[in-house]
């Protein structure tokens, strides 16, 4: 290489370890990697605690608890992209709790329970199931 | 070294080298579609296609990127180096699997041109979440693309060695564009810790490898030569070995002083094919050699053997009592300059 070439080779690095682990670091920070825990069971059996709500239909039940949502999805969804979002006093998705993947019950945490979930392909854009949980 | 262009020019090694390649991109697919098929027994064909090819796509382009500073700091990984293009052709055609795929299952399916679709499907640039992930993909396979549909000694040669060379570090562009399509993208949707780490120790193998050898590198651009009435001192004679050179750096440019037959003489040291370091080559035949793809130049004019026509800068030498010193001022390329005897 040209002395040029070198130069440019340094330079271009030195812009790459600055940029590259920015977008890594601002594209996961708000990414639930550890606060959504993924049990991997023989069998589908929740938790034995009492929730305050349950829900159910083909795809997952959802049972709701003081500061977390239960999810057992019942089998592995043929969507690419499974993502769970809170549902907001309009019925829209709003944060983004986790993701679903394969067959199996999925916690997430929550520090306000929120008006329903709902269960999002967010490459294809289509709502694949929602629950609006019904607050007395 | 060929004087005619054709599509490959094969050698025994070439082939093996090709075979490696492709009895590992085959193994990783299927054991890739086996594992898969274990854990998430659902997963649909495209989707396993799409997420077999673009996992494939970047521990190519991981390797490819590692190569060259490897290369640079242990003249072991030169043959890994020698077909090294192959190795990019193989990898785009993975990333194109990748992106044809899911350009078909995300964008072909409606009544917008696909690529339309892509750029205009998702406008949510402001989103980190939902940011449009796939126009980086779609970016960085053009980029893909034109260097791999130049990589060839037919747009080399046409295109000049330095065109050729900023052309094809546009990877490094590449590289940015496909970390960033995957984290906004893949990550959002399936956060795998085990990915994200992986990908993770991969950026930092890749740009470790680069800085350490940039600023090796820079610290030899950067070393100071004593000058005695316009000559350099360079060395003396006895710390050249015989048919190889030893390299120097005079105006922050790098020349290679070789030893043979009893004399020296000095050339640019960038090799006019790829831009290899003849210095690190040897003399053959009385030529020499680069360490890259074998390209070879006389020693006393710089210029390749009848009928190839790549020449590189001359310089001349003369030798007090044991001590080597050169005329910093290069002759124009291909310039015979006489040997100095020692």
């Amino acid at each position: 290489m040209t002395s040029g070439q070198r130069k440019a080779h340094k330079y271009i690095w030195l812009v790459l370890i600055i940029v590259v682990p920015l977008t890594m670091f601002s594209s996961i920070k708000n990414l639930n990697i550890f606060s959504a825990s993924r049990h991997m069971p023989t069998h589908l059996e929740g938790s034995h605690e009492i929730s305050l709500k349950s829900y159910e239909n083909d795809i997952v039940s959802v049972s709701v608890f003081e500061s977390s949502i239960e999810v057992i999805l019942k089998s592995t969804l043929k969507n690419s992209s499974a993502v769970v979002f809170e549902m907001d006093a309009k019925g829209n998705k709003s944060k983004a709790m986790g993701q679903l993947t394969t067959t199996g019950i999925y916690n997430f945490n929550t520090i306000n329970l929120p008006k329903g979930i709902i269960i999002y392909d967010d490459l294809k854009q289509v709502e694949i199931t929602k629950f609006s949980f019904q607050w007395d | 070294m060929g004087l005619n262009y054709k599509l490959v020019l094969w050698s025994k090694y070439k082939k093996t080298y090709d075979k490696v390649i492709i009895a590992s991109m085959l193994l990783y697919i299927v054991l890739f579609a086996v594992i898969t098929f274990v854990f998430n027994s659902e997963t649909s064909i495209e989707t396993l296609v799409i997420r077999a090819f673009g996992s494939l796509a970047i521990i190519m382009l991981h390797i490819i990127l590692i190569i060259g500073p490897l290369s640079r700091l242990n003249t072991n990984f030169l043959p890994i180096l020698f077909n090294r293009r192959h190795l990019g052709v193989s990898m785009f055609i993975a990333a194109f699997i990748h992106g044809g795929f899911s350009m078909f299952q995300f964008h072909a399916l409606g009544d917008v041109n696909p690529i339309y679709s892509i750029f205009t499907s998702n406008m949510d640039y402001n989103s980190i979440r939902n940011f449009p992930f796939q126009v980086l993909g779609f970016l960085a396979l053009l980029i893909l693309f034109v260097m791999a549909s130049t990589s060839h000694d037919f747009f080399l040669a046409n295109l000049s060695a330095k065109v050729w060379k900023w052309l094809h570090m546009m990877v490094y562009v590449a590289y940015a564009l496909i970390f960033a399509h995957v984290f906004l993208g893949a990550f959002q949707q399936e956060t795998s810790l085990f990915t994200i780490v992986l990908m993770i120790v991969g950026f930092i193998v890749v740009a470790s490898l680069h800085l350490i050898t940039a600023f090796k590198e820079s610290k030899i651009d950067n070393t100071k030569t004593v000058e005695k009435e316009g000559w350099l001192e360079v060395c003396n004679v006895s710390e050249i070995e015989e048919d190889r050179a030893k390299i120097f750096t005079v105006d922050k440019e790098r020349v290679a002083i070789f030893k043979y037959e009893g004399k020296l003489s000095a050339i640019h040291n960038v090799c006019k094919h790829q831009g290899g370091p003849l210095g690190e080559g040897k003399v053959i035949d009385g030529c020499i050699t680069c360490p890259w793809h074998g390209y070879q130049y006389l020693p006393h004019n710089g210029q390749s053997p009848a009928p190839f026509t790549e020449k590189v800068a001359t310089y001349e030498l003369k030798v007090d009592g044991s001590t080597v010193f050169i005329n910093p001022k290069a002759f124009a390329e291909g310039t015979e300059v006489k040997p100095c005897n020692h």
